[in-house]
């Protein structure tokens, strides 16, 4: 089973996109105002926080007007009674630690995320049709027609629109999220102490750059113990040491009996019984990697690359760790990753990697369509008896896989091992608290009325529930890679 | 004297997630985190064509 090159190019780049997009979204949308007070931004003096943005970045859109703007935006809404997406929010929180300009910045940024986050996401439906739930992947390749001919197919003109799209993003990425990331990082210093967790780190190889999958741009692999040395390389869609390691237990979860198995044998067998602190309380299974919990995400990501020598990762890790280092005035190490804060330093190390990999992807798709290879799917037959198959991909919130036990053409059981499903899960077999549970263990709460520590550890592993419940994150790419072995 | 807190659901997340925590003295000493609802696409997608599953599973999540 093959898929050819301009098929792997296409589905690489839109998960470089996708990604882009997803983590910026993640950290200014979903996560800023846990360490952004907006009220406070109304103190601010527009003038200051141009000088301080200029210190900090070369980024055209950080100008005295542009904060002025902002500010008089930000009054006119509070003047309106309405605070529409700002009305829910600890504002005035103890814990909240930003001065005015720092918060107004954040508050012109988070406006600034909207424009550019949109803009990764046109690269994904220019190339998927739509977003999200994209129409082109197939199993063997992409439907994603390539006629420098025609206008309503993948043509010159869209190739070059989407390198335009890249290259602003990047500038985004790099000048102004890498940034902010490094300066909230500095700025809560304390919080590099809180929300380590599970430190067993698990992570996959992805952007396939052959047609049989077997050599990776970004490589991946397992992480004991929080400790590099650890790091072992999971290297190809058929990895044994990946395939043999992954089980479930469902001892704490919503579902009928007490096993722990592999995906491939499990059963889906839905039992409510309501909450119980000691026995069953969550529709989330229990994964476990040989047998112990693992966290996934970019965290997992950045140090598995980082082990692995992965240049751009190395590259970028180290200048985050400077700029943090500059900023709060006191060297900042690696290990300050293994922590809340660091999961958000890592998620924007990750997505200035991926602006990297956009660039290499979309390169590699016109050097090849100059060859004149237009193909982009291959046919995919379905062997006759049982087989069994699984694929792997590394989805914003961390590794994703799909198990598939195939009969007769039809398929006899089918398991989706999500990223938020390895976090988010319940105690295991062993009574060992998920990578959530055991983050938030040792956080400190000011007022337990106002859990705001909480939500922040919480936040900074970008959750989403609605694939945890062992079902699918990612668009369910990972499928179209499902090998039978 | 712990106090046990839930937090139902969390905001600014994609989906139900509860997260209980018992506190003592300012700091968080046993956490629960617990899914809240159940879909059961895998269900769906028995007795079906294998190369359809891409189609159904990707509506699973729309981040």
């Amino acid at each position: 089973m093959e898929v050819p090159l301009n098929g792997q190019f296409i589905r690489n780049l839109m998960m470089a996109a996708h990604a882009t997009h997803d983590h910026i979204v993640h950290f200014y949308i979903l996560s800023a105002l846990d360490w952004v007070d907006i009220t406070s931004a109304l103190k601010a003096d527009p003038k200051k926080t141009a000088q301080l943005a200029d210190s900090l970045s070369s980024w055209p859109r950080n100008s005295y007007q542009e904060m002025a703007a902002v500010k008089d935006k930000l009054k006119g809404l509070v003047a309106s009674g309405q605070l529409g997406i700002f009305a829910n929010g600890y504002w005035g929180h103890p814990a909240m630690k930003l001065p005015p300009e720092v918060n107004l910045l954040a508050v012109a940024h988070y406006l600034q995320a909207l424009e550019y986050q949109r803009k990764a996401n046109m690269i994904v439906s220019i190339l998927g049709s739509k977003t999200p739930h994209v129409a082109n992947l197939v199993p063997g390749g992409v439907s994603t027609a390539i006629n420098l001919d025609s206008p309503s197919a993948l043509n010159m003109e869209r190739l070059y629109f989407i390198k335009t799209l890249i290259d602003e993003v990047g500038d985004f990425v790099k000048n102004v999220y890498l940034v902010d990331v490094c300066a909230v990082g500095a700025m809560y210093a304390d919080w590099t102490k809180y929300g380590a967790g599970v430190t067993n780190y698990l992570s996959v190889p992805d952007m396939p750059m052959d047609t049989k999958g077997t050599a990776f741009s970004l490589p991946g692999g397992y992480i004991a113990n929080g400790d590099l040395k650890t790091f072992k390389p999971i290297t190809s869609y058929t990895d044994e040491f990946f395939r043999d390691g992954v089980k479930e237990s469902i001892k704490h979860s919503w579902y009928n009996g007490d096993w722990t198995k592999h995906p491939w044998d499990e059963t889906t067998d839905p039992k409510y019984t309501g909450f119980q602190d000691t026995g069953k309380y969550s529709w989330v299974k229990a994964p476990t990697f040989n047998d112990k919990p693992a966290q996934v995400g970019p965290l997992a990501n950045v140090l598995c690359m980082f082990a692995a020598g992965h240049e751009p990762t190395k590259k970028y890790a180290t200048l985050v760790l400077e700029t943090v280092s500059k900023i709060a005035g006191a060297k900042v190490g690696p290990e300050a990753l293994h922590s809340t804060i660091g999961r958000h330093a890592a998620r924007a190390i990750r997505c200035a990697v991926l602006y990297d990999e956009a660039t290499t992807q979309w390169n590699a798709l016109m050097e090849n369509i100059a060859k004149g290879d237009l193909a982009i799917c291959t046919k995919y037959p379905i062997k006759a008896g049982e087989s069994r198959g699984f694929g792997f991909h590394e989805a914003p919130r961390g590794v994703l896989s799909h198990w598939v036990v195939i009969e007769d053409n039809k398929i006899k059981n089918y398991q989706a091992v999500v990223p938020s499903t390895w976090n988010s899960g319940p105690r295991n077999q062993h009574d060992a608290l998920g990578p959530y549970e055991a983050s938030l263990v040792g956080n400190p709460v000011a007022d337990p009325d106002k859990p705001l520590e909480v939500i922040r550890t919480v936040h900074s592993f970008d959750p989403c529930l609605a694939c945890a419940i062992h079902l699918v994150d990612g668009k369910g790419r990972s499928l179209n890679k499902v090998k039978a072995l | 004297m712990a106090k046990r807190i839930t937090i139902d659901p969390i905001t600014r997340i994609e989906g139900h997630l509860r997260i209980d925590c018992e506190i003592d003295g300012g700091k968080v000493t046993n956490a629960w985190s617990s899914g809240q609802m159940w879909r059961g696409i895998e269900l769906i997608v028995k007795g079906r064509d294998p190369r359809d599953a891409p189609t159904f599973t990707q509506r699973i999540c729309g981040v």
